[in-house]
């Protein structure tokens, strides 16, 4: 007995080790004796006891395997203890990537995807993950805002609709309006699905591509671990137009005005003469930007979880813009075998103080404009602010630090986004999965301006009594999915998934909005009911899709796959309220073929994809009339409402629907060392949905017709080329991505055009068959008339006009009539880039990291209405120190025309459209982790940087900022891109952070 | 194949269980009416009649821009240097089709005439609601109302434009109509006004602001003097000749606190206590609360200043004539800051007591000024615009019946204007040229700033030798173009069609 039992013992032999990544032990890795079925899994503290048997043959080699690491094999060679450094495997082909309803091989996709690295996002300033998402991935264009809190404009493989470009944002699988409320250091990855085989799946929300966000979670069978996370820094921007100082303004107030300024001429007024203000330093300052997070994570055997906590504060560099986030999140996950549950939820709070505006006029003009005799701050007026006086000042530019300081404006925020979810297999393979998913959205936006009266003597600048605005409202939206996946093979070669889905998304929205003036007092900041003006209003949006999903491989040789997806949305009457959208896709790994085994060339795919999506961003019940009641009209003293029809509905209004095709190429050489991923494009969105005006005369209240109209045709290429050195001491790699893009309108319906773009009475930019969307649209100028004479050889048909004189802008008689009018006027101007770039090039030398990342954006044009202000001289206002050089005679100016000219001076032009093109240093980190022995055993991790960001622009644009955003200010529309009202330039920040694991 | 069923059955049932019902996709809005349940009660009929006039209160017109348009056109006014571009350009004539203030004059106007149609189309849902709900009186009188504010809209439109597309039903596609020749839109005005006199109220049975059978009358005389049918106006004006008589005090018809006097015959209501919280965004929809003006500050000397009373326009009153220092500020007026007003150069300091008009213009305007009560205007001033008052009446009155060769009635006439003015009679030996004369004169004078001089020039075929000097140009801008926004979305209207020089 005693024999055998030792015998049984002798004929055994245990191997332990450790297994550890660069963070330390790494739990849950499997250790596997080669082709075998004896292994075992690493525990908590990455160690792991493997029973072999004795007599192992030399080739005996034990397998070291875990998701996203490099699988290894190491030769046992007698050892009983083998402690090993997995090497995280940058590009596996064996990587599961998250698509739509589901993940997938990387072997197997067929489609165009980018996935961002989210390692590299995670240390940048930014409030929200989009932020980051610039120049990161092929295709995807950003613009940001340089206002803390607002939301870039994402657009992915360009523009394909003159209505919504916005891409469908999808976080842990639920439905959600942005990533706002997100914390970017809870997000594990994002992907970015941009061709038919991707997005058809999301039906009639796909068509302008979709981000997909999956949130860190913990792993299962990991000891808990505690991360923080900290950086602080200042952001602040110092670039500024160059504009008159007080001596050259009074000079040139002298000079332009008939009759001069009464401030300047009349030593009455002389006591606000003596001020130097520099009104963009007032304006802009140096502010801190300071973030803190805190995660917990941690698993059993068959749970998870993660927690986190987040704390942002970012003081914008113009006064008194601020946002501050607070993010709370769990994600847990439970398994019972073949049930399995979990959970996601984020809870923020957010508090933005916002830019504001004067007028319909933004900080940035006002400061351009304002007198810097002026001074910013008077205690002897109501408000304490100091402003011109119309009739004194010749001039009524507001103030634009009272604009911006007095009183508060702020806009809170709750979102709620979470998920729960419950997967049942029924048998092997199959598996049916129930979701219900929550984004829930509650804001407050508050204003209060008390009295105010900028000058004492006038009333240019003043309000007498205290304004308070009380806006509110809530958004939900509620969404069931039920799916069933069924998974199998057939001889081990011919692989499916198969996949059922049905969802149903509900949306609701409620608001109340209420303002009233306070004229006795500028303490309360509540309405009441005094000339107070109420509204609210609610919509429900209820959207149902059935999708089918096949996949199939041989042998991840030869894939294809193939979808079809049916949706209803209530946005559309009976007539058109189901719409079908399909995608087929076929891959083939090249590299996997017989052929190639010997090769270098580790990776070789081409793939190529074709299929319908659509869009239903249109306003709801646009198929329906209803009577609007918010007119007011005064009868016998009392204010009475009136009411009328709402507009001219559309019953037949339908899916805009985009027909993507895209083929593209993969290639990894020398274990994917070398990467190169290929893509070309060609969408075409047909039925375009689009606000159609009506002609005015019908007088419909809105004047707009809900429509499909017409089609757009955009196409492109995009490439990635990565080069990546994971060996030894030094480490480095180097990644850049381009994406082009190009859009043509090719009809819209029976118009010739349709305007947008309204700035200065005239409209800039236009849409129009054969052309770009929103192109700009003015008139070419060709110098300034320097005599009669030249004025002459133009208006040959209008010889007897006498607006236009010497001095003015000599425009190219486009038509050739004669004369100058709105029928000379071209495209002179495409406000989107053609091409756009990233270079991220990082390296790595023992303790210390650095990356550089370079974005660029070329062949956009900027529509540069700051121009108007600085050199066009309509009126009397501070100007760009170009008008010194202004024309006052024969060949003394080709390009500043003369003061107070001719009124087409000012009409859109070529004159203010710029080359919005450049080239910038995005951001510049650099590391040092310290070694985990330094601090003891508590400390795993410890890791600071200091990160640079906006530090370097190059470009030939004149004004702030060329990277022109959404405007969140002036309320421009979605036909305004690419024109600069004074938007709040992005600032350069330099941020100092550390990274602590426990 | 048990594993096949329970897959084929996981399959449908997850459809049949996610299937939905079509009915759950037909919503209503739960924020507005429904057209097809409306006028079944007086309060809706008479909110839909409320809207038509809200479109008055609009940027376009009203609130903003139809007194600059009209004051610069006639150089009633001068330009300050701070007076903006688009503004600036009426007193030029440098406007072309895409300037955005005669696109919102158009759009607000059509805006009115589509909300009285709503009205008027309706008539038979609005004739079916039981007469002891609603009175057969006051059903042809809501109809009344829409259709006096149709040919109201009409009227700015037609002298404006000349051929226009004249709506009169609810449009039920986008296509547009084309332009009809304006003699049709003139018999359409009059049509309606001779329906409205029939079932409009008189001035003293209706709230104040509503369109009365005066005004019905005066607007239809109106229009026949503007097509030179001066036995027509003379018959409409006779209707109301001794209804209404003129104020003892001229620039009461200014003052906030005595509107809808007896000379007050139609008037847009301002009212600063009713809320003016969309007065920047006061577009043409009419929509919200903005029942103020712009007025007082834009002109307000002591405020943006942004006009001034011409030399022409200030020369052209007679020694004695006491509208003048009703009309205009000059140098030694008091005004509500209990201060004299100067002129000129302002010496530093200047005295206590004496407030200078700025840039030293020898005038500014007084009529329309909050300033006879408040040191500063703001843009919420209450004062309602004259549109049709008595004087005006008498004046057209004069000049109906000075064409038809009765010189002395219109001598009576214009001397009724002129003895509240305190100005001597006109002799009863003029001819009829210089009786037309007489009236070009007094009506420049008696009505000044109220927007009728440049109508006026353009119908009698003046404005050419009154206003080239300042770049009007003859046979073009007596209209102005159809605005571009129109001309692009409408099938009906191309490039072709529009006014002549445009």
């Amino acid at each position: 007995m005693c024999f055998l039992c030792c015998g049984f013992i002798s004929a055994q032999e245990v191997i332990t080790g450790t297994v550890t990544d660069a963070n330390g032990p790494l739990p849950g890795v499997n250790v596997i004796l080669e082709g075998t079925t004896t292994g075992t899994t690493t525990d908590f503290d990455g160690n792991y006891s493997l029973e072999v048997e004795e007599d192992l043959g030399p080739d005996a080699r034990l397998v070291f395997s875990y998701i996203s690491y490099e699988t290894q094999q190491i030769a046992i060679n007698g050892r009983s203890v083998i402690d090993i450094n997995m090497v995280a495997d940058a590009q596996s082909l064996d990587d599961v990537i998250v698509v739509g309803y589901g993940t997938q091989s990387r072997a197997e996709v067929t489609g165009a995807i980018s996935s961002i690295d989210t390692e590299e996002i995670n240390s940048l300033p930014v409030a929200t993950a989009e932020q980051a998402l610039q120049g990161r991935a092929s295709g995807v264009t950003v613009i940001n805002s340089g206002a803390p809190g607002n939301s870039p404009a994402v657009r992915i493989r360009g523009l394909a609709s003159p209505n919504n470009n916005d891409p469908l944002y999808v976080i842990d699988g639920v439905i959600a309006g942005g990533l706002g409320s997100l914390n970017p250091n809870d997000i594990e990855n994002i992907q970015v699905l941009k061709d038919a085989s991707t997005t058809a799946v999301y039906g009639s929300r796909g068509a302008n591509g979709v981000v997909l966000v999956t949130t860190k979670s913990g792993k299962a069978s990991q000891k808990a671990q505690l991360s923080f996370d900290s950086y602080s820094g200042v952001q602040f921007n110092s670039n500024r137009y160059d504009v008159l100082n007080t001596e050259q303004y009074i000079q040139y107030a002298r000079e332009i005005s008939d009759p001069v300024p009464a401030r300047i001429t009349n030593p009455q007024y002389a006591d606000l003469l003596d001020n130097e203000t520099n009104w963009q330093d007032e304006l802009f300052r140096t502010g801190v930007l300071r973030s803190f997070n805190l995660g917990l994570s941690g698993g059993s055997e068959n749970s998870n979880f993660r927690f986190s906590g987040g704390y942002l504060n970012q003081e914008g560099a113009i006064v008194e813009t601020e946002f501050e986030r607070f993010n709370f999140r769990s994600n847990s996950n439970f398994d019972f075998g073949k049930l399995r549950f979990g959970q996601t939820l984020n809870v923020a709070f957010t508090v933005q103080s916002p830019e504001r505006a004067d007028g319909g006029r933004s900080l940035i003009e006002h400061a351009i404009k304002s007198a810097p005799y002026l001074p910013v701050y008077n205690p002897d007026n109501l408000g304490g602010f100091q402003g011109p006086n119309s009739p004194v000042d010749g001039q009524d530019a507001a103030n634009p630090i009272r604009v911006q300081t007095i009183g508060s404006a702020v806009n809170k925020g709750v979102t709620i986004l979470g998920s729960l979810f419950a997967e049942y297999e029924i048998i092997d393979g199959l598996v049916f999965k129930s979701q219900a998913g929550l984004d829930y959205y509650k804001y407050n936006n508050d204003t209060f301006i008390p009295s105010y009266n900028d000058d004492s003597i006038g009333s240019t600048g003043s309000i007498a009594f205290a304004q308070i605005t009380k806006n509110s409202g809530t958004n939900q939206s509620l969404t069931l999915t039920q799916s069933l996946n069924y998974k199998f093979d057939v001889a081990d070669l011919h692989n499916f998934e198969i996949l059922a889905l049905a969802e149903d998304q509900r949306i609701d929205s409620e608001s109340l909005d209420a303002n009233s003036q306070n004229p006795i007092s500028d303490e309360v900041e509540q309405v009441s009911n005094n000339q107070s003006d109420l509204s609210s209003s609610s919509s429900e949006y209820r959207r149902v899709g059935f999708l089918g999903r096949i996949n199939y491989n041989f042998d991840q040789k030869y894939i294809l796959a193939g979808s079809f997806r049916r949706d209803a949305s209530t946005r559309f009457g009976a007539n058109n309220r189901w719409g079908n959208f399909w995608s087929v896709a076929a891959g083939w790994n090249v590299a996997k073929e017989s052929f190639m085994e010997d090769s270098d060339i580790n990776n070789l795919k081409i793939r190529g994809s074709w299929g319908t999506t659509g869009n239903d961003q249109i306003g709801n019940y646009r198929y329906s009339s209803t009577l609007v009641t918010s007119f007011i009209y005064p009868f016998a003293g009392a204010a009475l409402q009136g009411t009328t029809a709402e507009g001219l509905p559309n019953s037949n209004l339908k899916w805009e629907e985009v027909t993507m095709k895209n083929i593209g190429l993969d290639l990894g050489i020398f274990n994917n060392t070398f990467t190169l991923s290929l893509e070309y494009y060609s969408n075409r969105s047909d039925d375009l949905l689009y606000e159609l005006p009506l002609p005015l005369s019908l007088g419909y209240n809105v004047p707009t017709i809900a429509s499909n109209v017409g089609s757009v045709e955009t196409n492109g290429f995009e490439a990635d080329l990565g080069f990546n050195d994971y060996e030894g001491d030094f480490t480095w790699s180097a990644n850049l991505n381009l994406g082009t893009s190009r859009n043509e309108v090719l009809s819209i319906g029976s118009l010739d055009q349709v305007q947008g773009g309204f700035f200065e009475n005239e409209y800039l930019t236009r849409i129009a068959p054969g052309e770009a969307l929103f192109h700009f649209y003015g008139l070419k100028t060709d110098g300034i008339f320097q005599n009669q004479a030249e004025i002459d050889e133009v208006y040959t048909a209008n010889p007897d006009q006498t607006v236009v004189q010497p001095g003015d802008i000599r425009f190219v008689d486009i038509n050739g009539d004669g004369d100058i009018t709105a029928a000379d006027k071209t495209v002179i101007g495409n406000p989107y880039p053609t091409l756009t770039m990233g270079l991220n090039l990082s390296a790595q030398y023992k303790s210390f990291d650095v990356s550089l990342f370079i974005q660029g954006a070329y062949g956009q044009d900027v529509y540069n209405t700051n121009l108007y202000d600085l050199e066009g001289m309509p009126r009397l206002f501070n100007s760009g120190v170009a008008v010194l050089d202004r024309w006052t005679g024969e060949g003394t100016s080709n390009t500043i025309p003369r003061a107070l000219g001719a009124p087409q001076n000012l009409n859109a032009s070529d004159r203010f459209v710029e080359d919005g093109s450049y080239t910038r240093l995005k951001n510049l980190n650099i590391g040092y982790t310290f070694d985990e022995n330094v601090f003891g055993e508590s400390l795993s991790n410890l890791r600071i940087y200091l990160s640079g960001q906006n530090l370097i622009t190059l470009t030939d644009y004149s004004g702030l900022d060329p990277e022109i955003g959404v405007d969140n200010v002036l309320f421009q529309g979605a036909g305004a891109i690419g024109i600069d009202r004074g938007l709040y330039p992005q600032p350069t920040s330099i941020t100092f952070g550390l990274q602590l694991g426990f | 194949m048990k594993k096949i069923k329970i897959i084929l059955m996981s399959f449908v049932t997850l459809f049949a269980v996610n299937g939905c019902d079509e009915e759950d996709f037909a919503l209503s809005n739960p924020s507005g009416l429904s057209p097809e349940t409306y006028f079944r009660t007086e309060a809706q009929v008479q909110s839909a009649v409320n809207a038509i006039y809200a479109n008055m209160q609009t940027i376009g017109l009203y609130t903003r821009l139809y007194f600059f348009e009209m004051d610069n056109m006639s150089h009633e006014n001068a330009g300050n240097p701070q007076l903006e571009a688009d503004k600036r350009a009426f007193l030029e004539y440098s406007f072309d089709a895409s300037h955005p203030p005669i696109s919102w004059y158009w759009d607000s106007c059509y805006r009115g005439i589509n909300k009285a149609n709503f009205v008027i189309n309706n008539e038979e849902r609005i004739n079916a609601i039981p007469s002891s709900l609603l009175s057969d009186e006051k059903k042809a009188r809501f109809i009344g109302e829409a259709k006096y504010m149709r040919a109201f809209y009409y009227f700015l439109l037609v002298t404006r434009f000349g051929d226009i597309p004249l709506i009169t039903d609810i449009p039920d596609d986008g296509s547009g109509f084309p332009r009809t020749p304006r003699e049709q839109v003139y018999d359409q005005i009059v049509t309606d006004l001779n329906d409205a006199s029939q079932s409009l109220w008189e001035k003293d049975r209706t709230e104040n602001g509503r369109a009365t059978q005066g005004a019905a009358y005066a607007l239809l005389g109106k229009t026949h003097l503007y097509r030179e049918q001066y036995q027509q106006a003379l018959d409409a004006f006779d209707d109301i000749y001794g209804e209404y008589s003129l104020e003892d005090d001229y620039f009461a018809n200014f003052r906030e606190e005595e509107e809808f006097g007896p000379e007050s015959i139609f008037e847009v209501q301002f009212d600063d206590d009713l809320g003016n919280s969309a007065v920047w965004n006061s577009n043409s929809s009419g929509e919200d609360a903005n029942e103020v003006t712009f007025r007082g500050q834009e002109y307000g000397f002591n405020d943006w200043f942004n006009v001034y009373p011409s030399e022409d326009l200030l020369d052209e009153y007679e020694e004695g004539d006491i509208r003048f220092d009703e009309t205009f500020y000059t140098d030694g007026d008091s005004w509500a800051g209990e201060t004299v007003i100067r002129t000129g150069p302002a010496p530093s300091p200047v005295p206590e007591g004496e407030t200078y008009i700025p840039l030293e213009r020898r005038a500014a305007w007084r009529k329309y000024q909050n300033y006879y009560k408040d040191v500063n205007e703001d843009q919420a001033s209450g004062i309602n615009m004259k549109v049709i008052r008595y004087a005006d009446v008498l004046l057209m009155m004069a000049e109906a019946e000075n064409a038809l060769g009765n010189q002395s009635e219109a001598i009576g006439y214009i001397n009724e204007v002129r003895e509240r003015a305190e100005l001597d009679p006109l002799p009863m030996d003029l001819s009829q040229e210089e009786v037309f004369d007489a009236i070009v004169h007094e009506r420049m004078v008696e009505l000044a700033g109220e927007q009728v001089r440049f109508p006026d020039l353009v119908r009698w075929g003046l404005a050419a030798d009154y206003l080239s000097e300042y770049g009007f140009q003859a046979g073009k801008n007596e209209l102005w173009p159809i605005p571009n926004d129109e001309i692009s979305a409408n099938e009906n209207i191309g490039q072709e069609d529009q006014n002549p020089g445009y």
